[in-house]
C-alpha cells in the first residue's frame, strides 16, 4: 500500500508523517513506530523481539497484527499500549514521542486514553465484575457512584447486565473476557489495544469476542489493535499486518469487513 | 480509596490463615509492650504510694542546706530549730496546693528490753499526721494493714511501734516495756521508757531488725530538743509535686532560709535505679517485639505480593501509578496492623484482669513485706502502642511494595 503522505525518516526510511501545514488533527496517526527495536535480555545474548519497525495506526481503524508464535505480536501491542518502551527508534503517541514522558504520564495516559485487554482476561479475583470495570474510572479519580453507574452502563451493553455481582470464578471464560472488555472501554480511550484475546476462549467464543470488540469500538469510534496467531479471526478485519520474525512481512488492507 | 480498601479487606480475609497469623504476632506485640509497660507502671506506682502516703515521706521533704551530704556524720548540726519551723510552715500553708506540713525528727541509740540491747533507727512523727497521710493512698495497697496491734497517738507520747526483726530479737510484744538509750543534741546521755503499741514490717528489709516508729514529741524528748530535722510536705495532687518543688526552692532563700527541697523521687532509695533498670528491660522487650512484627509483616506482604504480581501489572497497566500500588499495601498492612492491635487491647485487659484477679502477692528486693502483684492497664501506652503498631505496618509494606511497584509491567504480566 502506498502512503498518502511521507517523508524520509533519519534512517532513510519511509513513514507516514503530518505536514507541517497540515492543521488537520484527524490526518494525524494515533500510533507511530519509527525504527522501533525492542530487545530483551536472554542472558548473555539480547533477542530482538521487534527489528527496524515502521508502522502507522491511524484513528478508527480496525487493524489485526498476526503471526507464528515469537513472531513479536505481543511486544508490538505492549508497545502500542505504552506499557513498554521501545530500545531503539521512535515511538509516538497522538504526536507525542512516548520517551519523553514519564512513567507517571504514560500511566496517565493508558488510563485515561488505552483500553488493553489481555489474553488471560486479568481481572482482580476478589472484586466482582462490576468492580472490576469500575476499577479504571476510580484510578481516573472519579466519584464512587458516578463510576458504578457508568460501569454497569457498559456491561449492560456487553451483555452482561444480569452479572454485575458475579466474581470472576463464577464467570465463564467468555463471560470474563467481556468483562474485561467492558473494563476497556468503560473510560471511552482513543485506542483499544487486545494482546490475544481470544487464545483461551473456544472458536465460538473467540468469534463473539472479536465481533463485540469490533461493534463497541465502532460505536465510540475507536481505533482498535489485537494480536492473534488464528487465522480465522482476520476475516473480521479490514487491515492486517503480518509479523515474522519480529519484522512487518505484509501490511495489507482488504475490502469492508 | 474505597476499591482499595476493598480489594485490601478481601485479600486478608481470602488469605485468612496468614492473615491470622500476622494479627497474632501484632496481638502479641502490643500485649506484651502494654503487659509489661503496666507491670512497670504498678511498680512505679507502688514505690510512689509507699514512698508519698505509707511511709509518710510526702511529696516534698525540706532539709537544712548540706544535711544530705554531711548530715549522717553529725546530724545534730543541721536540725531545724523552732523559729525557722514556723516559718517554713508559713511559707508552705500559703500554697494552695500544700494539704499537709509535718515536721519529722530521725533519732537512732540503744533500745533495751531489760536484758539485751541492740541498735534501733526511729522515725519520730506526729501519729496523726501518718493516719492522715496514710489515708490518702490510693490503689490496693491503701487496702493493706500496715502494722498489728493499736495505733500510735499524739497523746500517747511513749506508745511506739517496733519492726518485726526489732521485736523478735527483743521478743517484745504489744503491751511490753522497753527503754530507748541516746545521746541528747548537747551530748548528754538520755533515757526514756516507752511502750510497744504495734509492730510493723520495715519499708526495706535492712532496717526490719532495727526500726522503731515513734511520735515527734517522743523523739524531741529523747534529743532533748525541740528542732527538727526534716519537713515533710504532702501535696493534693501528685502532679504538682515539681512545680510546688521550684515554688518552694524560690520562696525560702527568700525568707532568709538556707534549705535544700528533695522530691520523694530523688528521696526513695534506689528509685532512679529501678526506674532505669525497669526502662532497659522495657527497651529489650520492645526492640524484639518491633523485629518479630516487622519481620511477621515483611514475610506476609512479600508473599501476597508475589501472589499477585499478575494484579499488580495489570493495576499498573490499567494506569495505577507506583504510587498506588504501594498504597494499595500499605493500606492492607495497616489494616493487619489495626486487626492486630485491636486483638492485642483484648488480649492485654484479659491479662491484666486475670493477674489482678488471682491476688498473687510477692516479695520484691528489699522489701520486707509481701505486697500484691498488679498490672495497670495505661491508656497513654495503650494508645502509644496502637500509633506505634499502626506506623511499624505501613512502614514494613513499604519496602516489599516498592520493589513491586518498580517492576517492569510487561514482566508482572508475565507472572505466572
Amino acid at each position: 500500500m502506498r502512503p498518502e503522505r511521507w517523508k524520509y525518516s533519519r534512517t532513510g526510511r519511509i513513514i507516514i508523517v503530518n505536514s507541517m501545514a497540515d492543521k488537520n488533527e484527524h490526518d494525524q496517526p494515533l500510533i507511530l513506530f519509527n525504527d522501533v527495536w525492542k530487545y530483551y535480555n536472554d542472558g548473555s545474548a539480547g533477542i530482538a523481539a521487534l527489528r527496524s519497525v515502521d508502522f502507522v495506526l491511524r484513528k478508527g481503524e480496525l487493524v489485526a497484527v498476526w503471526g507464528p508464535s515469537g513472531s513479536g505480536k505481543s511486544t508490538l501491542c505492549n508497545l502500542a499500549g505504552l506499557i513498554d518502551e521501545p530500545c531503539r527508534g521512535e515511538l509516538l503517541f497522538n504526536g507525542v514521542p512516548v520517551s519523553e514522558l514519564t512513567d507517571s504520564q504514560r500511566s496517565e495516559k493508558r488510563n485515561q486514553t488505552i483500553g488493553l485487554v489481555f489474553q488471560r482476561f486479568n481481572l482482580v479475583p476478589v472484586l466482582s465484575a462490576l468492580e472490576n470495570v469500575m476499577l479504571p474510572l476510580q484510578i481516573r479519580g472519579l466519584p464512587y457512584s458516578r463510576a458504578q453507574a457508568r460501569a454497569a452502563s457498559v456491561l449492560d451493553e456487553v451483555g452482561l447486565g444480569g452479572m454485575l455481582d458475579n466474581r470472576p470464578d463464577k464467570l465463564s471464560g467468555g463471560q470474563q473476557q467481556r468483562v474485561a472488555i467492558a473494563r476497556a472501554l468503560v473510560n471511552n480511550p482513543l485506542l483499544i489495544v487486545a494482546d490475544e484475546p481470544t487464545a483461551n476462549l473456544d472458536t465460538e467464543n473467540a468469534e463473539k469476542i472479536i465481533s463485540l470488540m469490533k461493534k463497541t469500538g465502532r460505536s465510540r469510534n475507536a481505533t482498535f489493535l489485537f494480536s492473534t496467531h488464528d487465522e480465522r479471526l482476520l476475516s473480521h478485519v479490514k487491515r492486517r499486518v503480518r509479523l515474522q520474525d519480529g519484522s512487518i512481512t505484509q501490511d495489507e488492507t482488504h475490502r469492508d469487513q | 480509596m474505597i476499591a482499595w480498601i476493598k480489594i485490601a479487606v478481601r485479600n486478608i480475609l481470602k488469605n485468612s490463615r496468614r492473615s491470622l497469623y500476622t494479627i497474632a504476632a501484632i496481638a502479641l506485640g502490643f500485649a506484651a509492650i502494654n503487659i509489661f509497660g503496666g507491670f512497670t507502671n504498678y511498680i512505679f506506682h507502688t514505690i510512689q504510694t509507699n514512698q508519698i502516703y505509707l511511709q509518710g515521706e510526702g511529696h516534698l521533704v525540706v532539709f537544712k542546706g548540706g544535711y544530705l551530704e554531711e548530715g549522717r556524720i553529725d546530724p545534730h548540726k543541721f536540725l531545724i530549730s523552732r523559729e525557722e519551723l514556723e516559718t517554713i510552715e508559713g511559707i508552705l500553708y500559703d500554697l494552695p496546693e500544700v494539704v499537709l506540713v509535718s515536721p519529722q525528727l530521725r533519732v537512732s541509740g540503744l533500745i533495751s528490753n531489760g536484758l539485751v540491747s541492740t541498735v534501733f533507727v526511729g522515725h519520730g512523727v506526729a501519729p496523726s499526721h501518718v493516719e492522715f497521710t496514710q489515708g490518702r493512698a490510693r490503689g490496693i495497697l491503701a487496702t493493706f494493714k500496715l502494722y498489728e496491734g493499736r495505733k500510735l497517738q499524739d497523746d500517747i507520747s511513749y506508745g511506739v511501734g517496733l519492726s518485726s526483726g526489732l521485736s523478735h530479737i527483743l521478743d517484745l510484744r504489744e503491751g511490753d516495756q522497753a527503754m530507748a538509750m541516746t545521746t541528747t543534741v548537747d551530748g548528754m546521755m538520755n533515757a526514756l521508757d516507752m511502750e510497744v503499741f504495734q509492730t510493723f514490717e520495715a519499708p526495706l528489709e535492712a532496717l526490719n531488725d532495727k526500726m522503731l516508729r515513734v511520735s515527734l514529741d517522743f523523739a524531741q524528748s529523747l534529743y532533748d530538743t525541740d528542732s527538727v530535722a526534716q519537713v515533710s510536705v504532702l501535696l493534693a495532687d501528685d502532679e504538682d509535686t515539681l512545680s510546688v518543688q521550684k515554688r518552694i526552692t524560690d520562696s525560702l532563700p527568700a525568707a532568709g532560709l538556707d534549705m535544700e527541697v528533695v522530691n520523694w523521687m530523688d528521696y526513695a532509695p534506689d528509685y532512679h535505679k529501678v526506674r532505669n533498670m525497669l526502662n532497659i528491660i522495657f527497651l529489650f522487650i520492645f526492640v524484639i517485639v518491633f523485629i518479630i512484627i516487622i519481620m511477621s509483616i515483611i514475610n506476609t506482604i512479600s508473599m501476597t505480593i508475589m501472589e499477585r504480581t499478575r494484579e499488580i501489572g495489570t493495576l499498573r497497566a490499567l494506569g495505577l501509578k507506583r504510587f498506588g500500588v504501594i498504597r494499595l499495601f500499605a493500606i492492607e498492612s495497616a489494616l493487619l496492623g489495626i486487626a492486630g492491635s485491636v486483638s492485642g487491647l483484648f488480649v492485654s485487659a484479659a491479662s491484666c484482669w486475670l493477674v489482678n484477679a488471682m491476688e498473687i502477692t510477692w516479695i520484691p528486693p528489699q522489701f520486707s513485706m509481701p505486697i500484691p502483684l498488679e498490672i495497670n492497664l495505661v491508656p497513654a501506652y495503650l494508645s502509644l502502642t496502637f500509633a506505634f503498631m499502626l506506623i511499624l505496618s505501613i512502614f514494613s509494606a513499604v519496602l516489599p511494595a516498592r520493589k513491586a511497584a518498580n517492576k517492569s509491567i510487561v514482566d508482572a504480566l508475565g507472572h505466572v
